[in-house]
């Protein structure tokens, strides 16, 4: 039984290995804008287009990354364009405002070989950065003659303070003691503290500290949200989480990678790479319709899909299992052939032609309206299960056992209860596994149709919006759950008849 | 006996879906059978949709010339006429109605069938064939293509066969028939794949099998002529439940609004068109009507044909 189990869960791996595959090549099948003109256009409006290309990884490769970007790499990028002086400089300029003080400690040891007009335009691109946090003055740092008189004296000064245990006691000392003196220290190094503080806020119970690293990482990145004080605590989990998947997407940009995580970075800085970390780790990220998180939608709406479905299933069990007894016992004569239309009858009318003509005959404001639903998606399952249980009632009354009750003058309800549907439950039981994904498609439309808010009311209201997240996420999401549905049907087989369970073992399947 | 003639009734219902599949254009077109225009006689112009003729209508035909012989209902699937919006059924003119843009009800029922079946006998032959072929192939050779095969089959049986195609139509940048057809395609084929790989395994270890390999027969002789013939009936019964449930699922996509878009006329998107006007009764039984047919019919037949071909799972083997 455990070797069955354990062989059963283990081939569960390649099993959810594909279908992140899929989901991943489904993700693919998105439009995605063609690369803009980066010599001609506004350089605001390249970064902004990118950042929507990023939010999705389509920047990076899909399978493989051979050269995987970090800070240093893209400083380095960035300065060949500066010092080349080539159509790109722009955007290369806008590019190094945006990486600001992360930067600089690649880029002050390079400054001072550079001929001096690159040099200028170097620091000339470094004045916002400089704006930002707090120094020098706003019309020298624009000038080209006296901007790199300026930084090289700043990196005289301060470039101990880019260092990451000196950002790292800063921080320390802010969450022991919040302070304005600490905030101001953080802002000088300005990006260099962004991975210590965006790291240290999962950590931080304390509202008013983390609104001072919320604000600290806001002023270094330019964006994000800084919730008011007093805020409730909602607003503070909504924006950590902002936080939170704004960083896994823009990480690179701050930080340096050294051997071991370069090595990492080539499979983990890749489209399937980064989403899978992301469905791995829960940052499905946020709903392109309402911009509340993936996560916090799924947790509202599952319940309300799986109970339905789960309600349905047991109620169609229920229904089920009574008529297929009831038909294998009088087989062959009228109730028996009543039944046998009737249910081809049900099983054959869709569910949603069923939903909209209930829909339209019942009121819904009462407590029909909650039966309704369930009562359309029970005649489909019923339909279904109770010709498979005469089936294997039929199957299991003619054999020699059941004679040989009835020959001892067994009851004949006791016949059928006790002695033959207890064999004959078993592949209707199991059947279960298999019914889940057909009733989880029906409650996505019967949901649709009486207006439930659950996952398909969601996802139809997504594809209206090309809400992809979600998509992806609820696709993902039933594909795991139906998983989970074959392996406990499979488990429950096992247990309930050790033969399928050893054949399987045997046929090499498992 | 009974059985019999249910079976008899379901092949007739099915011949009759094809015939309106086949004489659409003779059932509902803007243009009519046989007609003199401009001193010019057009033969089916319905059926050619010839150049000159385009935009035109019976009543603009009739004159500038002569309309002999109009079809059934002389009006087309994608014909709107907002002044004749949601007339009910036995209106003059529309035999069966109108809907919301005054499109007769009649002529998009008609071409809904034309769409709807050929969609399902299409998509069902590509992902049969597709099964047919990984499933005899993987399950008589074996090995690593059979390994990752079943593997792949394990994969797409956790995809809801209606989620995953709503996930492929709403991820497409525009969602069209063809597209569609992949998203049942991709979510179908592992079925057939099990189905047949399970019943060529079941073959290939018989007796006969094992002599025609005794007797030097190859391998692929052996595959194809001993083996395939008895894991056939499994996929042909399959493919007749497949061609309802095909129905269905389009039905159902369309339904939801995540099906095509409204350049074909579809018995989903009819049946839709009922949750915006609940009173118009006649758009949700006329195709209603046919769907459930249909799926009956694919049902019934399905299950004839799984008793006649295969007498080991035949369901009424007990009855006395």
């Amino acid at each position: 039984m455990f070797a069955y189990a354990i062989r059963r869960v283990l081939w569960a791996i390649p099993t959810l290995f594909g279908i992140s595959l899929v989901v991943f090549m489904l993700t693919t099948l998105i439009e995605v804008p063609p690369p803009a003109d980066l010599g001609k256009v506004d350089p605001e409006n390249v970064l902004s287009e990118e950042d929507r290309a990023r939010a999705r990884f389509v920047d990076l490769p899909r399978f493989f990354n051979t050269q995987p970007l970090d800070i240093h790499g893209r400083t380095d990028e960035i300065l060949f364009h500066l010092v080349a002086d080539d159509a790109q400089r722009d955007v290369a300029a806008a590019r190094l405002a945006r990486l600001g003080g992360a930067a600089l400690p690649f880029i002050m040891p390079q400054i001072d070989a550079m001929p001096a007009a690159a040099k200028s335009r170097v620091a000339v691109a470094l004045a916002p950065v400089a704006v930002r946090m707090g120094q020098g003055d706003a019309v020298a740092l624009r000038d080209p003659a006296t901007a790199p008189i300026f930084w090289t004296r700043y990196w005289d000064e301060h470039s101990t303070d880019f260092t990451e245990p000196s950002v790292r006691r800063t921080v320390d000392r802010l969450l022991v003691r919040d302070s304005a003196q600490r905030e101001t220290e953080l802002s000088q190094v300005d990006t260099f503290a962004l991975a210590t503080v965006i790291e240290a806020m999962p950590r931080v119970k304390d509202q008013a500290a983390l609104r001072r690293l919320m604000s600290v990482a806001a002023r270094a990145s330019g964006r994000g949200i800084v919730p008011d004080e007093g805020a409730p605590a909602a607003a503070f989990v909504r924006a950590e989480e902002d936080w939170r998947s704004w960083w896994f997407i823009h990480r690179s940009d701050y930080v340096a990678y050294d051997g071991a995580t370069k090595v990492a970075a080539s499979v983990t800085d890749t489209r399937y790479g980064r989403w899978m970390l992301g469905a791995v780790t829960s940052q499905l990220g946020l709903s392109t319709r309402d911009g509340v998180p993936i996560n916090e939608k799924l947790i509202a709406r599952a319940p309300v899909t799986f109970a339905l479905t789960f309600i349905a299933m047991l109620a169609s069990y229920l229904v089920a299992i009574p008529i297929g007894v009831l038909s294998a016992w009088r087989r062959g004569k009228a109730v028996d052939a009543t039944f046998a239309l009737l249910l081809l009858l049900v099983y054959s009318i869709p569910v949603f032609v069923l939903a909209q003509a209930l829909s339209g005959l019942f009121a819904r404001d009462n407590l029909l309206g909650l039966a309704v639903p369930i009562l359309t998606l029970t005649a489909g399952g019923a339909a279904a299960l109770s010709r498979h249980q005469r089936g294997s009632m039929v199957e299991v009354l003619s054999l020699d056992y059941v004679r040989t009750a009835r020959a001892k003058g067994v009851s004949t309800f006791r016949v059928l209860v006790v002695h033959a549907l207890r064999n004959a439950i078993v592949s209707t039981t199991t059947l279960a596994g298999l019914q889940f994904p057909l009733m989880l498609g029906s409650t996505f439309v019967v949901e649709e149709v009486f207006g439930i808010q659950g996952l398909g009311w969601e996802t139809l209201r997504a594809i209206e919006t090309h809400d992809a997240a979600w998509l992806v996420a609820v696709v993902l999401f039933s594909a795991v759950m139906t998983m989970l549905m074959l392996i406990a049907s499979d488990l429950a087989t096992s247990i309930l008849d050790p033969r399928a369970r050893d054949t399987a073992l045997h046929s090499g399947d498992l | 006996m009974r059985k019999k003639n249910t079976a008899r009734a379901a092949a007739i219902a099915v011949l009759f879906l094809a015939f309106v599949t086949i004489f659409a254009d003779l059932l509902a077109s803007p243009l009519p059978v046989l007609c003199n225009y401009h001193q010019q006689l057009w033969v089916l112009p319905n059926v050619s949709h010839p150049k000159e003729l385009d935009g035109l209508s019976c009543d603009d035909i009739q004159k500038a010339g002569h309309v002999y012989i109009t079809p059934v209902t002389c009006h087309g699937p994608l014909d709107e006429a907002p002044a004749e919006a949601l007339l009910p059924p036995m209106a003059p003119g529309h035999m069966l109605g109108t809907d919301a843009v005054g499109r007769d009800v009649f002529a998009r029922t008609v071409h809904g069938t034309r769409t709807t079946l050929s969609f399902a006998v299409l998509s069902t032959f590509v992902f049969v064939m597709v099964g047919l072929f990984l499933g005899a192939f993987t399950g008589f050779f074996g090995g690593a293509l059979d390994a990752i095969t079943t593997r792949a089959v394990e994969t797409m049986s956790s995809f809801p066969t209606l989620v995953l195609a709503i996930g492929v139509q709403a991820m497409v940048p525009r969602p069209t028939v063809s597209t569609l057809f992949l998203a049942i395609v991709l979510s179908r084929w592992a079925e057939v794949t099990k189905l047949t790989r399970a019943e060529v395994r079941l073959a290939k270890s018989s007796d006969f099998a094992l002599a025609a390999r005794a007797l030097g027969a190859t391998p692929l002789r052996v595959l194809l002529n001993h083996v395939f013939p008895n894991a056939r009936t499994a996929a042909i019964v399959s493919a007749t439940f497949g061609l309802g449930s095909v129905m269905l699922a389009e039905a159902s996509l369309t339904f939801l609004r995540a099906g095509h878009d409204n350049s074909v006329a579809s018995w989903g998107e009819m049946l839709s068109e009922v949750r915006d006007y609940p009173t118009a009764w006649w758009m949700l039984v006329f195709p209603g009507a046919l769907l459930i047919m249909a799926v009956l019919s694919f049902n019934v037949l399905g299950e004839a044909l799984r008793d006649a071909l295969d007498p080991r799972t035949r369901s009424d083997k007990n009855t006395p």
